[in-house]
């Protein structure tokens, strides 16, 4: 459906966080829309190749390229309007932001991402030398760490000509002004400073050489129209130049200057042996405040056996003694006499089930809004969500906030940005409307509009009907013939079974973001507690725990309370440590392989997109910032550049103010280092969260870091 | 701060001699001593001494010296200033032209001499001489793990202790984990307390956060209060405020010297008023943007057109300037004066003040909407 069509059915326009959203093509942040060229009636131009397509076409003939679609909507709308097109784009900031994994990657497009590509060129680079860096140092450079090549995916060989120009003018003016002391300056970067490592030592026979390679890029590039020969050599000559120095004076600062070494992963990390199939599945249960979501978790493991007959009687009677009988599920997951007390969750808690496919590990987490924070630091390492809504008449409403942003959607928006694609919306206390088909799709139309604009697939979300207190819909179908009635999709713990695996690498240098650190009879004094994101551990391992730099030995591994041989990227798991003192591993940090230690920075350049906010966001604006488990209290210092949203270029330099929904490049510094990563480097170090006076303003990637912690 | 003598013309020269009298002052004179003025105070030196056995023996004396100031520093947890620079004031043991460091301490008099008394510095001391309300606040502000303590004075808010504590979550079987670790947090907090908060100086204390940490602390304190009979805490059960605050972190203050119990009883103060003039600010960005403005090139931009109605500026636009930006900011300060509208100058010790310093310093509400601010670069 397109935007129109939604106004028409006069939807809530402010749902439309957005602005344009996807919901038939998959393709990740490739969808770029250029310029379009003046093209002739019944003809349109292709943006890459310049041929001349019909009318009826969406997609380039000879390259397959999406059409730019303002065009479409401009002549056509009418058309589309009739649902004839699933081809409605996602903003390339949306898509950007919150990018499939490439596991799942699907067919069609055979797009060149100018945008990534532009975004892996650090934005303000030179498209093109990326082309040609990356060849060249595929050619010198054996040494380099493997996720570092990331590049190939962008597709640096078919940049549009206007990029090419316009990168170019603007390489000499915002060539990094930031050390690139360490190779942790993203993948193009190595692969230039390599280079420089090569040439010989003085600037004439760099500027030669690389201007031999600016001849010959252009040769790739025949079609282009237009282009400045003239003083692209001495652009990079210059570049390489202030990249020599810039070695020269940062190159003992340099933490991680093994990383260049090609990591290879031990045998034992790749080996399946591992109890067979079941993969693990870390699955977040987010909404409102109030709408269910310990109630539900408490009720699955009670439902599936985890929870003992015994066990179960005594939170009942517990809680009726409390005058909370209704709470009694909810007290398997909220521990802490605190949460008892007032019936709220806190702090996330961690629950294990198994279902057909899956080993599951339940984030329940908390609604209230005072505890976001806590929500983002414990279910950041989320791959999936169930988004917990309750259905009666005001609750519902006042989940998706009238006016300030209820938690509904601010959970929503969060999880999409934590990377999460696959959503399970439980409509939770059916009981409560009299198990109401009507009351069920109109959650479904609201709530359905909103996570569009998140950026959250059709095909991705999935809506069940459910009562937790009454068992509905749970692990089973409905037996309430008010909902059977009408309800034939599957039940909860089916709807799980059917999300797809995660994707999962182990090729890559150990990086577990530490969640929690704790001290147990079994885990002994230190333990940390947190998802594999990269690589594979197992007893005796030697990992480095940042930022500390100590280097400790894991003792034990438990998953589930339950000691086992290796973890994996994927799994969550608590991992007692020893060698090192307890002081020296706090939640936020990482354990990382010694040979590759993840950067800490307090300086950031990140590209963001601001939610709806009340309060422009300013040079200067205070705010706290999330990072994977971390958080720390940081400032805005530069806002550098405004985005457009359709198509991610540069619509306007050092705006005074960000408003709602705008995108834009952004400095921020930080009151204290964390380990974080560039998000072509590492995905879950480099998403980053922004939130002041208690709301979430804006969710963004790092694309740089800016300044070592030495 | 207590003004002894005071002897000069507005916008000419002239010399005060002033004792400050608590850490606040210490501020105000901070504010008040600029580079080129001349600072008199006594002062101890260590002097070397011809002895009759014809050897050198070191001696320290008091003297009374008089130094062309070259540099200033404010060192806010000593609440010591050091003004450095050259003498000028003949004496038996320190030349001419030799330097010196004084060291000014609350309770030690001293008399500052100008070139010109511009506007600026007339206010700063007229306020510091001012005896009226001061905030007198103690805050703690925490979020579960972190917490910071506050005093907050006349113009200045010092930061006591800052507590940071890593809690576990709650995690199956090591949930004691939990609840050990957050006595232990609560503990160190109640410590920080006892050993930094005198109730006979601070009106009342305000214990703010997210969730219901305050109220669990709140419950710890008394609890712990009776258990181990500490008076003071008793006494002054009544004086404890609990408000909210978004986090823990040193910015959300703003937050909690916004809240109405807490506003309340310190309206009249600077630390209150500032609070309000951000916010004003604040509000009027977000409601209509075209009519607020921050950063110098933009706030000058509204001048020339006379469209600002507040100005918003910190004094250490004054103090870390040189003499022509200072004279700068000292004429937009009269003329927005002049041409009828409101200046807050904050102080930069203020929460208020450091995020107005990092919103460049200035800023301004404006009579009319800019829109083409937009256009011009930051
Ligand atoms: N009628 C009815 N009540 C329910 C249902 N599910 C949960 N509740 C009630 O809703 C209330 C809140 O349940 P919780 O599970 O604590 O809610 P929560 O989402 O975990 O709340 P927070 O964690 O504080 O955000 C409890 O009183 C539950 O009994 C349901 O399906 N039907
Ligand atoms: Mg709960």
């Amino acid at each position: 459906m397109t935007r129109d069509v939604l106004r028409k059915l006069n939807y809530e326009l402010d749902y439309d966080i957005y602005v344009e959203y996807d919901d038939g093509n998959d393709i990740e942040g490739r969808l770029v829309l250029l310029d379009k060229p003046t093209s002739k009636p019944g003809l349109w131009h292709c943006s890459i190749c310049t041929n001349e397509n019909d009318q009826s076409l969406l997609s380039c003939d000879t390259c397959g390229v999406f059409r730019d679609s303002t065009a479409i909507f401009d002549n056509d709308s009418g058309e589309k309007a009739n649902g004839k097109s699933n081809n409605s784009r996602a903003s390339v900031m949306a898509r950007s932001l919150f990018a499939l994994s490439p596991h799942w990657l699907p067919k069609p497009a055979i797009i060149p991402d100018i945008f990534l590509a532009k975004e892996a060129a650090k934005s303000h680079e030179k498209g093109c030398i990326e082309a040609r860096f990356s060849d060249l140092h595929k050619i010198f450079t054996s040494p380099q760490r493997n996720h570092s090549i990331n590049i190939a995916p962008f597709q640096f060989d078919t940049p549009s000509p206007d990029d090419i120009v316009s990168a170019g003018k603007s390489a000499a003016r915002n060539f990094p002004k930031v050390p690139l002391g360490s190779t942790k300056a993203s993948s193009n970067i190595i692969g230039k400073k390599e280079i420089v490592n090569l040439l010989p030592d003085n600037e004439i026979s760099n500027s030669s050489s690389a201007s031999s390679s600016k001849d010959n890029h252009i040769d790739v590039r025949e079609s282009s129209n237009s282009r400045d020969h003239g003083d692209a050599p001495q652009i990079i000559a210059d570049d390489l130049h202030r990249l020599k120095l810039d070695k020269k004076s940062n190159n003992n600062k340099s933490k991680k200057a093994h990383r260049n070494v090609q990591y290879k992963p031990e045998k034992w990390m790749l080996s399946d042996q591992e109890e067979g199939t079941l993969s693990q599945l870390n699955l977040a249960v987010v909404g409102h405040v109030d709408s269910g979501k310990s109630t539900l978790c408490g009720r699955i493991l009670q439902l599936l056996g985890r929870i003992s007959k015994k066990q179960m009687h005594k939170y009942e009677k517990e809680a009726k003694e409390k005058g909370k009988g209704s709470f009694a599920y909810s007290w398997a997951m909220d521990e802490s006499a605190e949460e008892r007390e007032r019936g709220i969750t806190m702090t996330v808690a961690v629950a294990y089930f198994d279902s057909k496919i899956f080993r599951v590990v339940l984030l329940d987490s908390p609604g209230h809004k005072d505890f976001v924070p806590n929500m983002i630091s414990g279910a950041t390492q989320a791959d999936a969500a169930i988004l917990v809504v309750d259905a009666s008449v005001g609750s519902f409403e006042a989940g998706m906030g009238g006016h300030n942003v209820g938690q509904t959607k601010e959970h929503a928006q969060l999880i999409r940005s934590f990377g999460v694609e696959q959503i399970i919306v439980a409509v939770n206390k059916m009981d409560l409307v009299d198990f109401s088909k009507e009351r069920f799709d109109f959650i479904k139309l609201q709530l359905g509009h909103f996570l569009r604009s998140c950026g959250f697939k059709e095909s991705s979300v999935v809506w069940i009907p459910l009562s937790a207190m009454e068992n509905q819909n749970l692990v089973a179908t409905a037996s309430d013939v008010r909902l059977s009635s009408w309800y034939q999709g599957c039940c909860l713990l089916d709807a799980i079974d059917s999300l797809k695996p995660p994707h999962r690498d182990v090729s890559k240098p150990l990086i577990l973001p530490i969640c929690d650190v704790v001290a147990s009879h079994s885990l002994g004094q230190v333990a940390v507690c947190g998802k594999l994101e990269f690589g594979a551990l197992r007893a005796s391992s030697k990992v480095l725990v940042m930022p500390s730099g100590d280097i400790a030995t894991v003792r034990t591994i438990e998953r589930d309370y339950c000691s086992c041989s290796i973890a994996k990227a994927g799994d969550n798991v608590a991992v007692s440590l020893q060698g090192i003192d307890g002081g020296h591993v706090m939640p936020g940090g990482v354990l990382c392989h010694p040979d590759f230690p993840v950067t800490v920075a307090s300086s950031l350049e990140l590209k963001v997109l601001v939610l709806d906010v009340v309060t422009p966001i300013l040079v200067g604006s205070q705010v706290e910032i999330h990072i994977h488990h971390a958080k720390e209290a940081a400032r805005v210092t530069k806002i550098l550049s405004l985005l457009d949203q359709k198509t991610g270029k540069v619509s306007r330099n050092a705006p005074r103010i960000l408003t709602a929904r705008q995108s834009a490049i952004i400095v921020v510094a930080l009151d204290g280092a964390v380990c974080v990563e560039e998000f072509s480097v590492c995905r879950a170090l480099g998403r980053a969260f922004l939130r002041a006076s208690g709301s979430t303003i804006a969710v963004g990637i790092v694309t740089r870091v800016l300044e070592l912690e030495s | 701060m207590k003004l002894v003598r005071r002897d000069l013309v507005s916008n000419g020269p002239g010399s005060v001699k002033v004792v400050p009298e608590e850490d606040d002052d210490m501020w105000h004179a901070y504010n008040l001593i600029c580079v080129g003025d001349s600072v008199l105070a006594v002062t101890v030196r260590k002097v070397l001494r011809e002895m009759a056995s014809g050897g050198r023996d070191a001696e320290r004396v008091k003297l009374k010296l008089e130094i062309k100031v070259e540099s200033v520093d404010y060192d806010k947890e000593g609440s010591v200033l050091r003004i450095r620079g050259k003498n000028i004031l003949e004496n038996e043991h320190v030349k001419i032209g030799q330097f010196h460091t004084l060291e000014i301490e609350p309770h030690r008099p001293f008399v500052l001499r100008k070139d010109i008394w511009d506007s600026m510095a007339l206010d700063v001391l007229q306020q510091a001489c001012d005896p009226s309300a001061s905030a007198d606040l103690a805050v703690i502000l925490m979020q579960e793990g972190l917490a910071h303590l506050f005093l907050i004075g006349k113009s200045i808010t010092t930061t006591r202790s800052r507590i940071e504590t890593s809690i576990p979550r709650k995690h199956g079987p090591a949930i004691a984990g939990y609840e050990s670790a957050l006595k232990k947090f609560f503990e160190n907090v109640l410590q920080a307390l006892l050993k930094h908060i005198d109730f006979k100086v601070v009106r009342c204390v305000v214990i703010a956060s997210p969730g219901f940490t305050k109220d669990q602390f709140r419950d710890y304190l008394l609890l712990e209060a009776e258990r181990r009979q500490l008076r003071s805490i008793i006494e002054n059960k009544s004086r404890l405020i609990l408000a909210h605050s978004t986090s823990g972190y040193k910015h959300s203050l703003k937050e909690v010297l916004d809240a109405p119990s807490v506003m309340n009883l310190i309206k009249d103060t600077k630390a209150a008023q500032e609070v309000r003039a951000l916010k004003d600010f604040f509000s009027m960005l977000s409601n209509d943007a075209a009519r607020a403005c921050y950063g110098p090139k933009h706030v000058e931009v509204a001048h020339e057109r006379m469209a600002i109605q507040t100005l918003l500026i910190t004094d250490s636009l004054f103090k870390n300037s040189d003499i022509s930006t200072r004279q700068k900011y000292v004429k937009l300060v009269d003329s927005v004066k002049d041409s009828g509208g409101t200046v807050h100058v904050f102080s930069s010790m203020h929460v208020s003040g450091d995020q107005l310093a990092q919103l460049t310093g200035i800023a301004a509400i404006l009579r009319f909407p800019l829109p083409d601010l937009e256009d011009i670069e930051m």
